[in-house]
Parts: C-alpha cells; sequence; structure tokens
C-alpha cells in the first residue's frame, strides 16, 4: 500500500463567483485503523489563503509548519500577505527542495486575490503544480471526487450554491472510500467573510 | 578565514565611536562623478556624468547604468570596478527572489538585500567597505520608488537626490526645481539641467548617461534608447512608453537646446 | 545461459464502464463502446452488452477475450435451459447461474466485472452486481469498470439507496422515471469520459420495459 494511503484523506476545493471553498473529511487513520474523528487537514495562512494536505499526516504537519514561517517571515519582511499565485510557487519550491526523499503530501490551495479573483491549485509531492479553473481533488478519494465533482460541479455558483455542492460531492464521495469519511469539514470564503462548517456524515 | 589572528574586521571603532574605513569610503564616493536621481509623478529618472579619462576610449563600452531587474535600473557613484560586484550580487538576489515566488522582487525587497550586502562588507573580516552609492530606481506594486544605499549600508527613500561631486549644489537645485507633479518629461529636462549645472565642459550626449523606468515598468537606459533616437530601427513605435521615450529621447537635440 | 522467466500473463484489460438503474418497471443497463489496452484504443465501437435471455442484459468490462467466453457459456447453458424448461430464464435465476459460473473458475478467474439487469418475474427492475468470482449482490442501480469510481459516489448521491442492513429488506429500485433515469445514465457518463481514459467514443443505452428492449446511442468525448 503507498504511504499516501497511510492516513487516509480526501480534499477538494472550489471554484465559485467571487469565492471559493475548501472542503476535507475529518478521519485520520492508520490503515484501516480509524484513530481520530475530528482530524484537522485545511490551513488558514491568512484570511483569504487555505492550504489542505492530503497523504501522510506527519509529513502534513510538518510541512504546514514550515509553510507558516515561511509566510510569517515573509509578512514580516514585506509588510503585506502573500499572493495565493506567490503562495503556490512558494509551497512548490519548498516540496521540489526535497525531490530525492519527499514529503508524502499533496497539496491543495486555495485563495482569493486583491481583486477577490478565487485562485485554486494543486501540486503533487514534489511541486508540480496543476492550475483549474474549476475545482481540484487530491486524497485517497480522489478517483470518487473527480466523479462526483465532474457531475455537479457547474461554473460561477454563487457562495451557499457553491458549499452545498462542495459538500454533496465530498460527502458523497468519502463515503465509497474506506480511508477518509468521519464527516466533513468545509470552509467557504467570500470578499468580506468566511464560514467554516462542520458536516455531519456516516460514521462507519 | 577565522584562524589567523588577524581576521578581525579592518572597520573597527575608533575611540570616538566612528568607523573610519566607513568615512573613508564616503570620501570616496564624494570625489566620484555626480550621479542623480528624480521621482516624477509617474516614472523614475535617475543620471550619471559620464566623464572618460582619455578622448580615446571608447565611450560606447562604459556603462554606468545597468538594470538589476527588468523593472529595476541602478547608477553609482564611487568606484566602478566595486559597483559591479554590488550589481552581480543583486542581480543573483533579484533571481533567486523570482525563483521561489515567480513574481518580480519588489524594490523595497532588493534594496535592502542590497544595503545587507554593504553592511556586511562593514563588519567581517578581511573585506573593506564598498567604494560606492548606489541610486536604486524602480517601479512595482508601490508604484515609482527611488532609492540610494551608502557604503555603511544604511538606505533612504528620496524624492529627488544626488551624490558625488558637487552634491550639495546638485541638490539645493533639485530642491528649487522639484515639484510633486513632475512628469516624465520634466524630470528628464531637470536631471539633465542639474547635471549641467556642476558639469566642467561642454556637456554632450557622450558623456552623461539617463535611465527611465515608466508605467510600463520596464527600466530604459540610453544605450537602450540610443538605437531609437538615431532612428536606427525604422519600424514604426506603437508602444506608448516607446513614443514618450522617442520623445524625450532626442537627447543630442535636446541637449543642444540646453547648451546654446 | 541467462535465466529465462516467465513473464507471459494470459490477462489483459480492456477497460470499460458499465452501468445499470433499476426502475419500478423498467431497467436502463448502459456500457461505453471503448475497447483499449494499455495506451491505445482498439476499437470505438464494441458493444460490452450481451442480451442473455429476453429479460436478462448482460453488460461487463475487463478483459473482453474472458468476457466472450464467459457470454458463450452462459449462452449455451440458457440454451440447455430452454430445452429442458421450455422457457427463457428469469434474470434472478440468471444471476445466480453467473455467480456459479465465476466461482467455478475460482483459481482461474474470469478476468470480468459483470452488471447484471432485467426484470423479474413480476416485471419489477432489477440489478445485479459482481465481483470477478461470483460474489453477488441485489442492487438498486450499480457501476462496474474502470470508471465505476467516478461514477458510484454519484449515483449514490443522486439515488440513495436503502441500507441492505435494514429489516425488513428494503426494495431496491429507484424512484425515477424511465427518462430520468436514462439522463442520469448519461450525465454519468458524460462525467466519467472526462477523466477516465478508458472510458469514451460511444454510450450505448439499453432500456428494458414493458414493451420489450430499446436501444438508444448518445457520442462521448473521443480523447
Amino acid at each position: 500500500m503507498s504511504i499516501f494511503e497511510y492516513n487516509g484523506s480526501a480534499l477538494v476545493a472550489m471554484v465559485g463567483k467571487n469565492c471559493f471553498a475548501i472542503a476535507a473529511d475529518r478521519r485520520l487513520g492508520v490503515q484501516l485503523q480509524t484513530i481520530a474523528t475530528d482530524f484537522q487537514r485545511i490551513y488558514k495562512m491568512h484570511d483569504r489563503l487555505f492550504i489542505g494536505l492530503s497523504g501522510l499526516a506527519t509529513d502534513a504537519q510538518t510541512l504546514y509548519q514550515r509553510l507558516v514561517f515561511r509566510h510569517k517571515l515573509y509578512q514580516l519582511r514585506e509588510e503585506r500577505d502573500m499572493k495565493p499565485e506567490t503562495f503556490a510557487n512558494l509551497v512548490s519550491a519548498i516540496l521540489y527542495e526535497k525531490r530525492f526523499g519527499p514529503y508524502f503530501c499533496q497539496p491543495v490551495i486555495a485563495g482569493l486575490s486583491d481583486e477577490d479573483k478565487p485562485f485554486i491549485c494543486t501540486m503533487d509531492s514534489i511541486g508540480a503544480k496543476e492550475l483549474a479553473k474549476d475545482f481540484v481533488v487530491a486524497g485517497t478519494a480522489s478517483e470518487s471526487l473527480y466523479g462526483a465533482c465532474e457531475a455537479m460541479y457547474k461554473p460561477d455558483l454563487e457562495p451557499e450554491e457553491l458549499f452545498e455542492t462542495i459538500s454533496q460531492a465530498l460527502l458523497a464521495s468519502v463515503d465509497r472510500d474506506c480511508l477518509s469519511g468521519w464527516g466533513g469539514h468545509v470552509y467557504l470564503v467570500t470578499p468580506t467573510e468566511i464560514k467554516e462548517r462542520i458536516l455531519k456524515g456516516r460514521m462507519d | 578565514m577565522g584562524d589567523s589572528q588577524y581576521s578581525f574586521s579592518l572597520t573597527t571603532f575608533s575611540p570616538s565611536g566612528k568607523l573610519v574605513q566607513i568615512e573613508h569610503a564616503l570620501t570616496a564616493v564624494g570625489s566620484g562623478q555626480t550621479s542623480l536621481g528624480i521621482k516624477a509623478a509617474n516614472a523614475v529618472v535617475i543620471a550619471t556624468e559620464k566623464k572618460l579619462p582619455s578622448i580615446l576610449v571608447d565611450e560606447t563600452s562604459v556603462q554606468k547604468i545597468q538594470l538589476l531587474t527588468p523593472n529595476i535600473g541602478v547608477v553609482y557613484s564611487g568606484m566602478g570596478p566595486d559597483s559591479r560586484v554590488l550589481v552581480r550580487k543583486s542581480r543573483k538576489q533579484a533571481e533567486q527572489y523570482h525563483r521561489l515566488y515567480k513574481e518580480p522582487i519588489p524594490v523595497t525587497q532588493l534594496v535592502r538585500e542590497t544595503a545587507a550586502v554593504m553592511q556586511e562588507f562593514t563588519q567581517s573580516g578581511g573585506v573593506r567597505p564598498f567604494g560606492v552609492s548606489l541610486l536604486i530606481a524602480g517601479f512595482d506594486d508601490n508604484g515609482p520608488q527611488l532609492y540610494q544605499v551608502d557604503p555603511s549600508g544604511s538606505y533612504f527613500s528620496w524624492k529627488a537626490s544626488a551624490m558625488g561631486k558637487n552634491v550639495s549644489n546638485a541638490k539645493t537645485f533639485l530642491e528649487k526645481r522639484y515639484t510633486e507633479d513632475l512628469e516624465l518629461d520634466d524630470a528628464v529636462h531637470t536631471a539633465i539641467l542639474t547635471l549641467k549645472e556642476g558639469f566642467e565642459g561642454q556637456i554632450s550626449g557622450k558623456n552623461i548617461e539617463i535611465g527611465v523606468i515608466g508605467t510600463d515598468r520596464k527600466f530604459r537606459s540610453q544605450t537602450g534608447l540610443r538605437l531609437v533616437s538615431n532612428g536606427a530601427s525604422k519600424q514604426k513605435v506603437t508602444d506608448k512608453w516607446e513614443q514618450k521615450i522617442c520623445m524625450v529621447w532626442k537627447l543630442d537635440m535636446l541637449l543642444k537646446c540646453h547648451v546654446k | 545461459m541467462t535465466k529465462q522467466q516467465a513473464n507471459w500473463s494470459p490477462y489483459d484489460f480492456n477497460g470499460g464502464t458499465c452501468v445499470a438503474v433499476a426502475g419500478a418497471d423498467y431497467c436502463v443497463i448502459a456500457a461505453d463502446t471503448r475497447m483499449s489496452t494499455g495506451y491505445n484504443i482498439l476499437t470505438r465501437d464494441y458493444s460490452k452488452i450481451c442480451k442473455l435471455a429476453d429479460k436478462s442484459l448482460l453488460a461487463s468490462s475487463g478483459f473482453q477475450a474472458d468476457v466472450r467466453a464467459l457470454q458463450k457459456n452462459l449462452e449455451a447453458r440458457h440454451q440447455i435451459y430452454q430445452h429442458q424448461h421450455n422457457k427463457q430464464m428469469s434474470c434472478p435465476a440468471m444471476a445466480q447461474l453467473l455467480s456459479n459460473t465465476l466461482y467455478y473458475k475460482r483459481f482461474f478467474p474470469y478476468y470480468a466485472f459483470n452488471v447484471l439487469g432485467g426484470l423479474d418475474n413480476e416485471g419489477k427492475g432489477c440489478v445485479f452486481t459482481y465481483d470477478a468470482v461470483g460474489s453477488y449482490e441485489k442492487v438498486g442501480y450499480s457501476s462496474q469498470g474502470s470508471g465505476s469510481k467516478l461514477i458510484m459516489p454519484f449515483l449514490d448521491n443522486q439515488l440513495k439507496s436503502p441500507s441492505p442492513l435494514l429489516l425488513p429488506a428494503q426494495d431496491a429500485v429507484t424512484p425515477l422515471s424511465e427518462l430520468e433515469a436514462i439522463d442520469l445514465v448519461k450525465t454519468a457518463f458524460a462525467s466519467a469520459t472526462e477523466r477516465d481514459i478508458y472510458t469514451g467514443d460511444k454510450l450505448e443505452i439499453v432500456v428494458l420495459n414493458r414493451e420489450g428492449i430499446r436501444r438508444e446511442y448518445m457520442e462521448l468525448r473521443k480523447d
């Protein structure tokens, strides 16, 4: 079994009209055994920039700590928040530093630019970026998520519609993946506010 | 390095609390050729004298204004060779920044990094301070910017500044001529006039150098522009900034009217 | 002489996706018509749906040589059944036969992933879904093959099946009308085709109802 599937995860981000949503499951497992059902794998870098880290949890947490460090340093040095594109490039560069001994993580980055333009992106464990206009997925449930998102996604959704779509896609997908699930965690980000919601799902 | 008992910095404090090496470096700058910079409302102009030791020197081979990034240019007063070290290090820093973030380095960042290098050379063992002051002109998300960096590693943001020989005269002149709403064309005129003030001998397109950056965020130095002004390129100039600069850069014509 | 290694494998994988949806008085069985091996497309027009009996349709992906062998076997068994009983085999009977046939080759399986759709003796739609060695379940809808992972969660979301653990056993048929079911299947395939390289070219939909059998086709992406 791949090391990427050791802990299990499901991550998805979607673009709406002047907004975005990023969602993840809440399970932390060790192979088939569930360890925690309130695990956080989406992190807030600043008010309009989020990163979700799927894959090996220990690497995800270590990588997150490094990213926080680099981001804080940038904020102090440049007296501004990082643009989503810039942050994606930073993540990519940090991952590629470990080209031959990678962090076993697949990040999903979502943010709003200064002009309120949503940005989403994912990359592999060594930093090859994939910039998508509609949605990005990652984790052990990625295949299910691709199917669900492909069928449910529509462009230019209003925030609440986007929330409904991403939640339905996530819950439908994790129920067909043994390694992810136990509810969901959704962030809905608009130019004016961040809505964080916990989804109840099947607990089996 | 480090083992020798002489590996301490040559730049040590005098009992009165001064670092004489830095003062000497500033003296070297003060006796260097005059450079100046003006921040206009929508652009920055930097200019310098380019006096050559002999008429036999091919003046086209001397370039005192250089590019650090496509949107940041630099000019120095003081020791030419020292400036090249700084230019090399600054360019590398800018490139590293770009490599990490895939976005052009902000002017403030590059200025700080360059200043840090200059500071390091006032405190490290086996080195001396740089014998140059730099004027760094750039245009980024924060608009047009003009910075001066000194051998000590201190840096300042200016609306207009001068360095080298005749600083005080040049600065007084600039103080009189400067207004907040200066346009590019006026700024170039002012720059040339200021240089002309302290100029020994006949000023011409061959013994001064000018660099400009405007809202298109493309730094252009004279060498690049001469092609345009000489009409070497017969292509129609469509770019808005190119057109502006073409107008300003009938440099020789311009100078003639100044010189009279 | 250098050591020779056995590197021959009796199996190939030809891709393809199958879906079946059962309704109150109909059954929709669908599959794409692409047949591939590795990164090559062998043909864009290969039917994966086989009519085993008047009210039993089998859609299979996997290794099409095995699938073909399996179909011929079932056809032969059905022929014998007709001679002995003088009637067509019912869909649930065919489902059990298919399971037995697959398990018969438990230690050298048919590399085939099947969905059997049809109408039961009351004319109600029924769907049976299988693994390669004959484990099967009666469900309201199912998907098998290369795109099943993409399609299944979508069908779950749209058709919410009752838990099989409920007592008394709940009816598995979907609440959709025949036309709604066909539309749903089309959407599911259009989506799967976007992301699964083994699914595409054309969608073959077979609808089984009181009137008999009806076939429909829909073009899918060809890349």
